[in-house]
């Protein structure tokens, strides 16, 4: 491993930023993010920032169960967000629509189908330790020697 | 001035100080075993009454599937709410979440339910298919023939004057042959679920 990489690596550790984006959800998972930000959970010990910048993020939280207005402006929001980059998909509504998925509803989950999706975490809403976990355990899989494994 | 100056510093200096301010971190949240997760199951036998599937307020949440063990409730995370309703309607104890159990065993609560018989007057046709198809109002009234007329008012419904009557709805058990039977989805058989609390016997 080049020095460059290693510098890389223990930077990207402690400096992980999250940008969330509601794609029509009924804001529960949203205060579940909140709620990690507040001194209980505190994700910021972990070097994890909530940075509402798709340009400055690295990861993406999508939450809610993806209304026909987000059709082409998640994707942009998608390709702002600068490589290394992963999405993880917050609650039920991105994984199956859950109690919105009805016939007659328009919305249409799931959000995989639409941007590739890294990581999911069920639950409606999840609790703010299971977002945590799946950030801190998809966060080294992404970012981990990602110049070396591009070559 | 000086003194309380040099205090903090002498203070702040310290090596456990410093350590703690830079490195310490929040003891990781544990989830108490009393929060609600997705049902387990407790490995009682399930008799396929299909309770669980029926209160679960979310498409595709609960399955009951045949394995090899026999038939037992599936859940799916992704769809999922953790409201722990299955865990209460089930009669006998097949899933566990929680504390959700224990706590319907001392309240002594569960749930009753009774159907209720909806008829859109407006696209009803009294042609009485659902009356002659009805399996309770062929036990009630053998006679009942097509048309649905019949001067036995201990059945379930009946036509009568050009009506639909509905007359004995608590006696309906819920097999929804009437809605599949109506040729113009008139007539609704909705579950109304209803918690109760059976009180202690006296004595």
């Amino acid at each position: 491993m080049s020095f460059l990489q290693s510098i890389k690596n223990t930077v990207r550790s402690r400096s992980i930023h999250v940008s969330y984006v509601n794609v029509g959800s009924c804001n529960g998972c949203d205060i579940e993010v909140l709620a990690m930000l507040a001194p209980r959970y505190d994700i910021e010990q972990y070097g994890i920032y909530v940075h509402n910048n798709p340009r400055e993020a690295d990861i993406l939280l999508v939450t809610g169960a993806f209304t026909p207005q987000w059709e082409d402006k998640l994707k942009s929001i998608w390709d702002k967000i600068p490589e290394p980059k992963a999405a993880i998909a917050i609650g039920n509504c991105p994984i199956s629509g859950c109690v919105f998925n009805r016939r007659g509803s328009f919305v249409d989950p799931p959000v995989a189908k639409h941007i590739p999706i890294a990581a999911e975490v069920p639950g409606c809403p999840p609790r703010p330790t299971e977002i945590l976990n799946a950030v801190l355990s998809l966060a080294p899989v992404v970012f981990k020697d990602y110049e070396e494994k591009q070559q | 001035m000086g003194t309380s100056i040099t205090y903090y510093l002498q203070e702040m200096l310290r090596g456990e100080w410093l350590r703690k301010f830079l490195f310490v971190k929040t003891a990781p949240y544990e989830t108490p075993p009393h929060f609600r997760d997705y049902p387990r199951l407790t490995g009682k036998e399930c008799n396929r009454c299909l309770n669980c599937m029926m209160i679960c307020p979310t498409p595709g949440a609960i399955e009951v599937l045949k394995t090899e063990e026999g038939w037992n409730p599936v859940i799916y995370p992704g769809h999922c709410i953790r409201c722990g309703l299955c865990v209460e309607a089930c009669p006998e104890g097949v899933l566990m979440s929680g504390r959700i159990l224990e706590s319907q065993f001392y309240e002594n609560t569960g749930y009753s339910y009774t159907f209720h018989l909806t008829v859109d007057t407006t696209r009803c046709m009294r042609c009485g298919n659902c009356s002659v198809a009805c399996p309770i109002n062929k036990e009630e009234d053998p006679q009942l023939a097509a048309g649905g007329t019949g001067a036995n008012d201990e059945v379930i419904m009946r036509v009568k004057g050009g009506e639909l009557q509905i007359l004995h709805e608590e006696k309906c058990t819920g097999c929804k042959t009437c809605e599949e039977t109506c040729p113009n989805s008139a007539i609704r058989v909705a579950r109304v679920i209803e918690a109760i609390h059976v009180a202690e016997e006296e004595g």
